[in-house]
């Protein structure tokens, strides 16, 4: 009986404090991302060809924590099948928040473009049953300053 | 040349509030341990039950307890429980190889129960509330008809099919939560099983006194007890015995219909038996 108290008392927790921070961190990607729309960022392996560039590694990482709400919803969903929604929203905000940090790094350079921009992903808590699932998410491009 | 649009909101992630697809899906797993419990349950309980008794006795016997030093007193409660114990057995037609074993312990404990390998276990403590031969008759003759209808090893294979299901199902959630809540659909008999003891017990009663006057008194002394206690009963659903005051209307339902009479002559309890309990 304590064991239900306790995950109930977990899963509300899980709840209001994973939303309120999902709610603020979207709010703060989405206000940075219109801010950094200035330096577009490209998947095209093709530099442009107009001119001379001086070409620099950035990447941009990130390691973001699921709460336990959203663990309990995904264990549920594991037993039906379907689209794991709990999940969806916790990999979209490691992706932009990842590629915000890249564009961020290749700004301080006064890059006018990255290119080449690629992702990675990896399960820091992969294997490890008991612990709360964790993800990283890398996100790499070339930078370019015109000389 | 080179832009970044802003990204829409509602492609990659859904707009579903998130605790409308958690509540589908709590409810529909807690509908899904439960029913895996029952049938499981169910099925565990009937392939036990074809387990043949001298097995269970076999496997019993592993863990046998050594006899503790006892007195005089005590064994001649033990002889005269034993004897009792074995009349009831002959009126109860049980298969000879089905030999019921009564351990009487001198404990406070408020019990009395059956369990694998025919063995039967009174304490002293409940021992104390009967009131005649008949309200004893009437208890060992219940915990000796679960031995008959072999409940103790149908209850242990339900128990075991039902963890599994559970402990599966609550495996792949990774939640013991989960666990517990299906654990609450398992209980040690069940009432179906309670009931049939009743009767069998109150047929013994009758056969062997003629009537079964004192046999309601034993279902009146727990009800006086939990009074007593200020123990509220647990709701009918969730307890294995039947309530009380069921038990008792049970009791004389069965009684009419079966024409028994409700009432007779006492038999008292032998002077070494009051010698031990009543201090």
């Amino acid at each position: 009986m304590e064991q239900i108290i306790i995950t109930l008392v977990l899963i509300s927790l899980g709840y209001f404090f994973g939303r309120h921070a999902e709610k603020r961190h979207y709010k703060s990607i989405i206000q940075r991302e219109q801010t950094m729309n200035a330096l577009p960022a490209i998947a095209s392996r093709i530099p442009p060809s107009d001119g001379y560039y001086q070409q620099t590694l950035v990447s941009g990482n990130v390691v973001i924590a699921n709460d336990y709400f959203k663990t309990f919803a995904a264990g549920l969903r594991n037993l039906f099948g379907g689209k794991v929604s709990s999940y969806e929203s916790l990999l979209d905000r490691g992706r932009r928040e990842a590629l915000l940090r890249m564009k961020k790094e290749a700004q301080d350079l006064n890059a006018q473009l990255v290119f080449n921009v690629k992702y990675e992903t990896a399960s820091i808590s992969k294997g490890n049953n008991n612990k709360m699932p964790m993800i990283e998410v890398l996100a790499y491009g070339t930078a370019l300053n015109k000389i | 040349m080179y832009s970044n649009p802003n990204i829409p909101e509602d492609i990659n992630t859904s707009k579903e509030h998130p605790l409308k697809e958690f509540s589908v899906l709590l409810i529909g797993a807690l509908v899904l341990l439960v029913t895996a419990t029952i049938v499981l349950g169910f099925l565990g309980g009937w392939l036990a039950g074809k387990i043949p008794f001298s097995v269970e006795v076999k496997i019993t016997n592993l863990y046998e307890v050594p006899e503790k030093e006892v007195s005089s007193q005590q064994q001649k409660v033990q002889v005269y429980l034993q004897n009792l114990a074995d009349k009831i057995q002959k009126t109860q037609q049980m298969p000879a190889e089905m030999k019921i074993t009564v351990h009487y312990l001198s404990g406070d404990t408020l019990n009395a129960f059956a369990t694998l390998g025919g063995h039967v276990i009174l304490y002293r403590g409940l021992l104390e509330k009967m009131s005649s031969e008949n309200a004893l008759t009437m208890l060992l003759a219940h915990e000796i008809a679960h031995v008959k209808y072999r409940h103790p090893i149908k209850s242990l294979g339900r128990g075991v099919a039902a963890s599994i299901a559970i402990s599966a199902i609550s495996g792949s959630v990774d939640s013991t939560a989960l666990g517990e809540a299906g654990l609450l659909t398992t209980l040690k008999y069940t009432r179906e099983m309670e009931q049939q003891s009743d009767v069998e017990a109150m047929h013994t009663l009758n056969t062997i006194y003629g009537h079964i006057g004192g046999g309601s008194d034993l279902f009146k002394e727990f009800q006086k007890m939990r009074d007593k206690e200020d123990m509220p009963e647990a709701p009918a659903f969730l307890s294995s015995h039947p309530l009380d005051q069921d038990r008792i209307d049970h009791f004389e339902t069965i009684a009419n219909k079966q024409h028994w009479k409700l009432t007779g002559k006492l038999t008292p309890l032998p002077a070494v038996f009051n010698s031990i309990t009543h201090h």
